[in-house]
């Protein structure tokens, strides 16, 4: 049963579900059941939210400021929790983890933000480090991904630059590099073009659709309506407070959410 | 409690490196707190062998009557020399007495109207090394019932203020530990929060990795220990100074003045400053870090 013995810690293998049997990968990825979430009460920012998200998809959160893309996000990795309703991560209830297994569902997922979050004193090298460093890897094979993680996101020989230096661009994608180098079964991404000029936003779309290629689920919330029309994919809108799924993508006829998009 | 890993080590060193002025701060604090602590312990250890040596004075001193009579006097030397651990008697005159005193003490004469009974004479004693106070009590206690003695000085009144001095020292020290313990807690502690302020965006970053408690507070109680363990080693780098300018200006005088020469602190005491300091700097900052920054 999906959320039974949630208080076990995650201790995931580097590789994405290598823990979980085969049972474990036919299950969906993501699973939001009647998620209800407000900070004031009387205005819930999540009310009853139905979703589910399999393995290896790519999906757009989209939806007007505030409607909810960030919590919802906030909400997965542990850094909030829901007032009602459960959300099943590989099948076990976050919202239902000890405080010491947050950590661990922590390892399992990957965040990019539009604010980058690195640590400007740091140099490129120790900012994607970290994340192996948690894991407690020996230096040789750190050194080793993480080259690998910063020539996929095209900053290879970038590592020993201060992470502070370098333009947006470069900054986000040293926090692509940070949230794919230990493999994560999720990536997470907040606005993570928002503070970019409109062609370095699709090239980052790009470097998250080659991460998508390789396997891994990407959740890649924006209010840009530009990025949607990149290429179709699955976009879920938020609005209201619950979830209206659109598989085909923005681009098709069924657009009656179109109008509360930011153009 | 946490591990010292490369990683640990290595984060500790590189916020050392970026914190150094804080950390430098906090360290002469301690240091000042820790060279309190030490100045009393140096103090009590010189005073313990003050009262060490002086327990062991090894002479006592027999005051006669006016009236004693030679055969007296004879009598009690002989009687004074079969006590096991009496190595010597001397018989001093109540002249001999006058005639030390102004040679040593009143060169110009201006005590010479003193009356014969101020100077009494004695028999001084030497007593073995290994004579015991309580050895040397029985003794004197034999002594005083003797008709011709008049009193008994064995310096133990001396040993029994030192050994007051040396407890109340005991006692001082006591409290200053307690007071470099809440010092020590006070300025590690401070100085790990706002080490941990200024590397918000680092916890956070750690905390997004899937970083535990543990492995976010291990660098800062590693600082934390080091602060305390440089702040002590600090103190005793500034007492050994003082110990040195001072040692060779009156080193003779303490000498002639106690019997003893004055010591710096034993090896041990300073060894285990430090590691108190260590201890006390991990502990501060362990608990000034209970409760982290969340994400």
């Amino acid at each position: 049963m999906p959320g039974e013995d949630d208080s076990r810690p995650f201790r995931p293998k580097l590789r994405a579900g290598a823990r979980f049997g085969a049972d474990a990968a036919q299950r969906p990825i993501l699973m939001f059941e009647d998620v209800y979430k407000s900070y004031r009460p009387g205005a819930p920012v999540l009310r009853g939210m139905n979703l589910v998200i399999e393995r290896g998809e790519f999906v757009f959160f989209t939806g007007a400021s505030g409607a909810g893309k960030s919590t919802l996000l906030r909400l997965l990795y542990r850094a909030e929790t829901v007032d009602e309703g459960r959300i099943l991560f590989m099948g076990r209830d976050v919202a239902r983890l000890t405080p010491d297994s947050i950590p661990f569902l922590r390892r399992n997922i990957g965040c990019v933000f539009q604010d980058f979050k690195l640590v400007d004193s740091w140099s490129v090298y120790e900012n994607v480090a970290i994340t192996l460093e948690v894991l407690g890897l020996p230096q040789r094979l750190i050194r080793a991904r993480v080259g690998e993680a910063l020539e996929r996101v095209g900053l290879d020989g970038r590592g020993s630059d201060p992470a502070g230096v370098l333009s947006g661009g470069e900054q986000q994608r040293i926090a692509i590099a940070r949230a794919i180098v230990g493999e994560p079964a999720l990536l997470l991404a907040d606005e993570p073009t928002g503070n970019l000029d409109p062609q370095l936003a699709i090239d980052i779309l790009g470097l998250f659709e080659e991460i998508h290629e390789s396997g891994t689920t990407v959740i890649f919330a924006t209010h840009d309506r530009t990025l949607l029309e990149v290429r179709p994919r699955r976009v879920v809108v938020l609005d209201n407070g619950k979830a209206m799924d659109v598989r085909a993508g923005v681009a098709t006829e069924d657009d009656d959410f179109d109008n509360e998009l930011p153009v | 409690m946490f591990d010292l890993s490369s990683a640990t080590t290595r984060r500790a060193k590189r916020g050392l490196r970026r914190e150094w002025r804080l950390h430098a701060l906090s360290i002469f604090s301690l240091s000042v707190a820790f060279v309190c602590l030490a100045t009393s312990l140096l103090v009590v250890t010189n005073l313990q062998a003050v009262e060490k040596r002086w327990s062991h004075a090894g002479r006592a001193s027999i005051y006669l009557k006016d009236d004693a009579t030679s055969a007296d006097v004879a009598q009690l030397k002989d009687a004074l020399a079969k006590v096991p651990g009496v190595n010597g008697v001397r018989y001093v005159s109540s002249g001999q007495a006058r005639e030390t005193f102004g040679k040593d003490e009143d060169p110009q004469g201006s005590l010479a109207a003193l009356p014969a009974e101020a100077f009494p004479a004695s028999i001084e004693v030497d007593v073995a090394s290994d004579v015991t106070d309580e050895s040397l009590t029985e003794i004197v206690a034999k002594l005083q019932k003797l008709p011709a003695v008049d009193d008994v000085e064995t310096y133990q009144s001396w040993t029994d203020k030192l050994a007051r001095l040396v407890r109340g020292g005991v006692a001082a020290s006591a409290v200053l530990a307690v007071i470099v313990l809440l010092s020590v807690l006070a300025v590690v502690g401070s100085t790990m929060r706002f080490a941990l302020q200024r590397r918000r965006a680092e916890v956070e970053v750690l905390r997004l990795v899937g970083a535990t408690d543990r492995f976010v507070k291990a660098p800062f109680i590693v600082e934390g220990s080091l602060q305390g363990a440089a702040g002590a080693v600090g103190a005793l780098a500034i007492l050994g100074a003082m110990f040195l300018l001072v040692h060779s200006r009156v080193d003779g005088e303490l000498a002639a003045l106690f019997g003893v020469q004055p010591s710096f602190l034993p090896w041990q005491f300073a060894l285990g400053m430090v590691a108190l300091g260590a201890i006390l700097g991990a502990a501060a900052a362990s608990l000034g870090l209970r409760r982290l920054v969340q994400v």
